[in-house]
């Protein structure tokens, strides 16, 4: 039983169309507007690396708790780990947008600043390259190792690949607490190097698990729907909406009490990040936010009858991809940008990102098996009930 | 009153479960099942359904609602006083107590629920057919007057199940 993924040829031309039709908007808008195509470019690759974070963290988790339930699916999670080394080529792509994004990096703003020179030492760049490099190289072996260790699952079978994948995935979790962290921190508070907060990372550490599951349960029912993991049950989705939830919850934990903190400490320094946020036309954004990624998967993924529903998860795991465009549209537009500003710029860089997402993913689903062979749990998987 | 029941006692969780399987289809009555932890299974094979999530649901709606007007009402309405320049209607710190307020809502009132519907009390004698079931042991009980039926002996259907031991007791509420 060698079911394969096959990708249409309506898919392919879709996903290289979208990819062309994005590399023309982006091309433009560097010639016309090199600071908001800079963000953008920050936004989405950030965005759909997240989503790969993310996947790569949940299937981590699955090996470490040895789940028996998600095993045939693990497949999904693997496949969009592939994105991580493209994300990788265009974040370097950041050495020339740096004195558009981070005015650490212009020396003449740091002569003149004592806080910039102070923070100096860590915020100059040629160390956030070089931290840039690490982040990845570690994210790269440990992708490859934990795909890799599936694929040979498959042609040897026995315990070991089982035990292996186990024991990557646990230096795989601890490596990822630090590098995505201090990547965040990097990345995105660095657009404001004045401000810090040391929830940043873990609420950009939970909306990337939590955002990265959605879409491995969106592509799960879309695969579905198309025909394969005809073994999908409704256990399957209550567990699916159960991670969902679960994520929902700890999202809005943080998020909320990082504005919560904030809110109530009421120091300048620290109150300015969301002073910017609810003025300047963000605050409608700053309320959709919590709607979007907490408000609405709470609700509806609260009730058995709506989590067991494939529309209803599906509807919501897009709507939570658009959550995590939102989320992050309003870390990072805010500093750069200063105003809201939407337009064919950010659909053109969304469509562009998107198509080469799901070409990459696609591509990598396809080359292997759909469903693992020698997994220890895969009986459990297919025939997966509970009460 | 012919208070004597039938008592099967399991090693595990299968074989216990096959054995609820087998006598129900046999036709035999099952007056209760004994485990040292919950079982799903065993709750769906004896017919009973719980609206428990739903009250408990119900409960952290109230808590919520209830902790979020009783403290606008007092922060707001019948004493206001300036906190650090804050607005009186500080709704974000609500927030902080609404959670803690509801947790502890939906946990007391499921407790009493829950005693409430289980007839459990302070006190309460009980019936314990066998006592190892609340160490590691699964036993399953039959009213003995309700054991005997034409589809054979109800020993014989529980020890080919892979029971350890079956036996006859009277049942005493136990202080």
């Amino acid at each position: 039983m060698d079911t394969k993924v096959k990708i249409s040829k309506g898919f392919q031309y879709t996903a290289i169309a979208m990819i062309v039709a994005g590399a023309a908007v982006i091309v433009y808008s560097f010639i016309a507007n090199p600071g908001r195509a800079w963000a953008n470019l920050l936004l989405n690759n950030y965005m759909f690396l997240s989503l790969a974070i993310g996947a790569s963290f949940f299937i981590a988790i699955q090996h470490i708790s040895q789940s028996g339930w998600s095993s045939m699916f693990k497949r999904v999670p693997e496949a969009m780990m592939a994105f991580v080394p493209y994300s990788g080529i265009i974040m370097l792509l950041l050495y020339f947008g740096m004195k558009y994004l981070y005015h650490w990096a212009d020396p003449g703003v740091v002569a003149a600043d004592a806080v910039l020179q102070h923070k100096s030492p860590y915020l100059n760049i040629p160390f956030f390259f070089i931290r840039m490099v690490l982040f990845y190289i570690a994210w790269m072996v440990m992708t490859q190792l934990l795909r890799r260790a599936s694929l040979s699952e498959d042609a040897q079978g026995g315990m070991m690949w089982f035990e292996k994948s186990e024991f990557y995935s646990k230096v795989h979790i601890f490596l990822l607490a630090v590098t995505f962290s201090f990547a965040s921190f990097d990345w995105i508070m660095s657009l404001e190097p004045h401000w810090f907060s040391t929830l940043f990372s873990l609420k950009n550490f939970v909306a990337a698990f939590f955002h990265g599951s959605a879409t491995v349960v969106l592509i799960v029912i879309i695969l579905h729907e198309r025909g394969y993991f005809k073994e999908l049950n409704k256990s399957h989705m209550l567990d699916f909406s159960r991670y969902i939830f679960m994520l929902c919850t700890i999202w809005g934990y943080f998020a909320f009490s990082q504005f919560m903190l904030i809110w109530y400490g009421n120091i300048p320094e620290e109150t300015e990040y969301f002073a910017l946020r609810w003025h300047s036309g963000f605050k409608v954004i700053f309320y959709v936010n919590f709607l979007i990624n907490w408000f609405l998967p709470f609700v509806f993924m609260l009730p058995q009858v709506l989590n067991k529903n494939i529309k209803v998860v599906k509807t919501i795991a897009i709507l939570l991809i658009f959550g995590q465009y939102l989320d992050l549209y309003e870390q990072i537009f805010p500093a750069v940008m200063g105003s809201p500003i939407f337009g064919i710029t950010e659909i053109g860089f969304f469509i562009g990102f998107a198509g080469l997402f799901l070409f990459i993913t696609a591509k990598a689903l396809a080359a292997a098996p759909l469903i693992p062979k020698n997994h220890p749990y895969l009986e459990e998987s297919l025939h997966h009930h509970v009460h | 009153m012919n208070n004597n029941h039938i008592i099967g006692v399991f090693d595990d969780e299968d074989a216990l479960m096959e054995a609820v399987h087998e006598v129900k289809q046999k036709g035999f009555v099952i007056g209760e099942i004994y485990t040292p932890y919950p079982i799903h299974e065993v709750i769906e094979a004896m017919g009973k359904k719980t609206r428990f999530t739903f009250a408990a649901f119900l409960y952290g709606l109230f808590g919520a609602l209830g902790i979020l007007a009783f403290m606008y009402y007092t922060a707001v309405i019948d004493w206001p006083v300036n906190y650090g320049g804050k607005p009186t209607n500080a709704f974000p710190s609500f927030i902080v107590v609404a959670v803690v307020i509801t947790i502890l809502t939906v946990t007391i009132l499921s407790l009493f629920t829950f005693s409430a519907r289980a007839k459990i009390y302070p006190g309460k004698a009980y019936i314990l057919p066998d006592a190892r079931s609340t160490d590691d042991k699964f036993v399953m009980i039959f009213d003995k007057s309700l054991s005997v039926n034409n589809s054979g002996d109800l020993e014989g259907v529980l020890k080919g199940k892979g029971a350890v031991e079956v036996y006859e007791k009277e049942l005493k509420p136990q202080k």
